[in-house]
């Protein structure tokens, strides 16, 4: 099934849809881990078949359920993935991204002894060392505590105002999406049933609540 | 370069962290030592009778260890290489590949501007630099041990036949961490990857020399080669087929030669181009991974 979407620099854009509908499939196709059997996406002006390199160069990743190398420190994963993404001394600007995140004073700390939300921030870390003009996320809130999840939100939302980042998200925690995105898009087995800006979308169904009650009128149903 | 670089510090420095790696480190160190040690008990109690034999006037013969080449007392090193050392590479080397597939992080690798290419030869020149690292430490404690042994420092030529016999035991380590690197590349589980290679490493050091020379099996633990010729016309035929890939008994023969075994003759250079070739086909299997290979995860 074909999937045509355009997501304007600048967007904190939010990709719902009911499990198996395609979100992750669809990130990992535009993340170049996954190449297409047909078409084509272009991200920051390069092809992810044509030029995969570079647009490898302008994403930051954060996968669901991410994890790192758990015997070595918050400093040497970060490190690591830092100089992967081109860094030659990547000290100081982990030490900015650290500081970003409120997340300091962990750098000789194991990863494998950090909890769900603290693995989560670092995640979110390796994902913009590097600046990217695009950040992909896959269910960030996965299996985050309230406060883990008013944390991440926040976050978005500053890397968004703050550094003009796009932000590409999967989710299908709605409430979320209310709070963090400027736009969305509704996955139904695959195919893009509804694609707008949130203010349009409330605006369209005056009759609906909530954006949960516009989901469910789009008739996103998952597969039986 | 980047990449190959990063990758190659990554796996250092993920292997000297890894608890299990580091126990298999350890042995090998211990049992390079332990041969030094075995060779200067064997040469101070063999002095002693012979001392004794010589104040009762039981014998003229000349000391049996004074004609022998210092490098005798590390002959038992030869087959620590192939039975733990092998053994060691092939841990490093599953280690290495399967990491990223159990803890999907090959995920935030490959999401990076990451040649599959150089990412893999990175991992392969950090396994390369621990083991090598591992057998410079292991030839010094043999070079230390064996000038104590001597009562003086080892000459040019026993040293250089010592970091010959390292290399041989480098190129044969790898070989299996390659092995290794190829199963943690393409099992479906980690018992598979683990599995696999010590079959392969077993068969290759037992079961090809057994078929292809009627060694017994005790002999193959001998750091002496088993690749006789037997005078047998089937087992010759066999013997000229699977001796090739029998790879750890090449390394014997090789290695002994480098250490002066006085029971080989001939020259090593067809052990020695054996080994070079089994280790540039395995090195361009590997590079030969594709990226969907290392982002696949496990069974599990």
């Amino acid at each position: 099934m074909g999937l045509t979407l355009n997501v304007p620099a600048g967007e904190v854009f939010g990709l719902l849809g009911h499990n198996g509908a395609g979100k992750t499939t669809t990130v990992n196709l535009l993340t170049t881990l996954l190449e297409p059997s047909s078409g084509d996406a272009t991200i920051n002006g390069h092809s992810v078949t044509a030029d995969a390199a570079g647009v490898r160069r302008s994403i930051g990743y954060l996968p669901e359920n991410v994890q790192f190398y758990d015997d070595l420190t918050l400093l040497e994963n970060l490190r690591f993935f830092a100089r992967l993404s081109g860094l030659r001394r990547p000290d100081a600007r982990i030490r900015d991204v650290l500081s970003f995140l409120d997340f300091e004073g962990h750098d000789n700390q194991k990863i494998g002894m950090f909890s769900k939300g603290m693995r989560q921030r670092v995640g979110i870390a390796q994902a913009v060392l590097h600046e990217p003009a695009v950040l992909f996320l896959d269910e960030p809130t996965s299996g985050l505590d309230p406060e883990g999840v008013r944390t991440l939100r926040e976050t978005i939302v500053r890397l968004n105002r703050e550094f003009g980042m796009t932000v590409f998200m999967n989710t299908h925690l709605l409430s979320e999406v209310t709070k963090t995105c400027t736009s969305i898009g509704i996955l139904n087995h695959g195919a893009l049933v509804h694609h707008d800006s949130l203010a349009n979308t409330l605006a369209a169904f005056p009759a609906e609540d909530s954006l949960e009650d516009i989901y469910f009128r789009l008739d996103v149903t998952s597969p039986s | 370069m980047t990449t190959l670089l990063t990758s190659a510090r990554h796996e250092v420095l993920c292997i000297l962290r890894a608890g299990v790696a580091l126990l298999l480190l350890a042995v090998f160190l211990c049992m390079v030592s332990l041969s030094s040690v075995i060779g200067w008990i064997t040469n101070t109690t063999v002095t002693r009778v012979y001392e004794k034999v010589l104040t009762d006037g039981l014998t003229t013969a000349p000391n049996p260890f004074t004609a022998v080449s210092p490098l005798y007392y590390a002959r038992n090193s030869v087959i620590y290489v192939v039975l733990i050392g092998a053994l060691l590479a092939i841990v490093l080397g599953v280690q290495s590949t399967l990491r990223d597939r159990k803890s999907t992080t090959s995920d935030l690798v490959l999401s990076r501007p990451v040649n599959t290419i150089s990412r893999l030869a990175g991992t392969l020149v950090g396994l390369g630099v621990v083991i090598a690292a591992v057998l410079l430490l292991s030839t010094v404690i043999s070079w230390g041990s064996i000038s104590i042994i001597v009562g003086a420092p080892l000459g040019p030529d026993p040293s250089l036949r010592l970091a010959v016999f390292a290399a041989l035991s480098w190129a044969l380590m790898m070989i299996f961490a390659l092995l290794g690197m190829l199963t943690g590349l393409h099992s479906r589980k980690e018992t598979t990857a683990l599995l696999v290679p010590f079959v392969v490493w077993s068969a290759v050091t037992f079961v090809l020399p057994q078929i292809g020379a009627n060694a017994r099996p005790v002999a193959l633990l001998n750091p002496v080669p088993a690749l006789i010729t037997t005078g047998t016309n089937s087992f010759d035929l066999v013997g000229a087929i699977t001796g090739p890939f029998a790879i750890t008994e090449q390394f014997k023969r090789a290695a002994g030669i480098a250490l002066q075994d006085e029971s080989l003759t001939g020259s090593p250079t067809a052990s020695i181009v054996l080994l070079g070739a089994f280790l540039m086909a395995m090195t361009w299997i590997v590079l030969a991974t594709s990226r969907r290979q290392l982002r696949s995860g496990l069974n599990e």
